[in-house]
């Protein structure tokens, strides 16, 4: 495997792991403040 | 060169651009968590404008100086009669205007109804505002909300009352309680997260209904406050309190006036107690109501988690609104 294509592979996972983190981290906020669930209903 | 040096040469992502992309893709996140809204969303709200309808704003309806109200006229005016869908707006009966539904009411005005938006006077640490006496003000309004629809050329021939959360309590306080004082029919009423009984073993989630004292004070507190008439602790122990607080516990009331009703409450409610809603869904059930009680399981009081339900909810409302108030 390229560096290059290296490079892609860890910089994508990167960026999904730390999107779906940050929709995670609203959500967590969202339930402290009003209630509900981490996980379940809606995909993230 | 170190051989420290020759290892950071091979890194595929250096660590401080892996860092920086991490932070920039968590923005991402956290933003489009609340710019990005469902698709089916955008049907239900509509952004204003002249095409729409006429919107008369701040008409008054009392002497205070939250009693006004704003009127969205649809386009056509030559209808025969029209509907009119007032909605109230949320804000813990503390807080909130009735411009921070305009959307909504855009959206049922281009739907052909005479939509309104209604203040009710907030509590504040200055003053003596209840749910009651906002139930009150919202008693007051509706028949002026009427007469400036028909001074506007618009014949009312039913009405619905709708609203979100303590917006939602008044509402179906109208419904079920005032109903039938009505000047137009009310023939339907909708809404989602609105306290609609005040029995103290419900409302856990403020530690409110343990058999102690401060549980008790707390109770008396919080329901005095509400029912705008002083409830003492031992009140809340014999259960006397229950009479105070009849007035504005919507659920109680169904009976009287029994009229088609949509609803939504989150499951895990932090704000109003979820448990409260199961006793207006036996009260809707025991009066032979048509009606749709959604819950959503994994959300609280934004029914935040679970849009696939929110979107039958809102489906629900349109059928409703199609079949108990058709637009002619």
């Amino acid at each position: 495997m390229s560096i290059t294509v290296k490079r892609i592979i860890i910089i994508a996972v990167i960026v999904v792991v730390a999107f779906v983190l940050g929709r995670l981290a609203v959500r967590a906020g969202m339930n402290l403040l009003l209630g509900g669930t981490l996980f379940g209903g809606d995909f993230l | 060169m170190s051989k420290k040096n020759k290892e950071k040469k091979v890194r595929a992502v250096p660590i401080g651009l892996g860092i920086l992309i991490f932070v920039l893709a968590f923005g991402a996140g956290v933003v489009s968590k609340f710019a990005i809204k469902p698709s089916w969303s955008q049907k239900y709200a509509v952004t204003w404008s002249d095409e729409i309808g006429t919107l008369k704003s701040d008409l008054p309806y009392g002497e205070g100086e939250a009693n006004k109200f704003d009127l969205y006229l649809p386009k056509d005016s030559t209808k025969e009669a029209y509907g009119l869908v007032i909605y109230l707006h949320a804000g813990g009966f503390t807080s909130g205007d009735k411009t921070d539904d305009k959307d909504t009411l855009a959206w049922l005005c281009s739907k052909g109804y005479v939509a309104a938006g209604i203040n009710y006077t907030l509590r504040t640490d200055t003053n003596e505002a209840s749910v009651l006496s906002q139930s009150n003000e919202i008693k007051a309004a509706v028949p002026k909300v009427i007469e400036a629809a028909e001074t506007a050329g618009y014949h009312i021939d039913k009405m619905a009352m709708a609203g979100g959360s303590a917006g939602h309590a008044l509402a179906m306080i109208y419904a079920y309680r005032d109903g039938k004082d009505a000047p137009v029919p009310v023939v339907f009423t909708y809404g989602a997260v609105g306290p609609s009984s005040f029995v103290a073993e419900d409302w856990g989630i403020f530690g409110i209904g343990l058999d102690t004292d401060e549980s008790r004070q707390a109770g008396a507190g919080l329901f005095s406050v509400m029912s705008g008439k002083e409830i003492a602790p031992e009140e809340m122990k014999d259960s006397s309190y229950r009479e105070k607080v009849h007035e504005i516990a919507a659920a109680e009331w169904v009976e009287n006036n029994p009229i088609p009703t949509v609803v939504a409450y989150g499951a895990c409610d932090k704000v109003q107690p979820f448990l409260a809603s199961k006793r207006l869904e036996a009260a809707l059930r025991e009066s032979g109501v048509d009606y749709r009680y959604f819950v959503l399981e994994h959300s609280g009081h934004g029914l935040q988690n679970d849009s696939n339900i929110s979107k039958l909810w809102m489906e629900a409302i349109d059928e409703y609104l199609a079949k108990y108030m058709p637009v002619k």
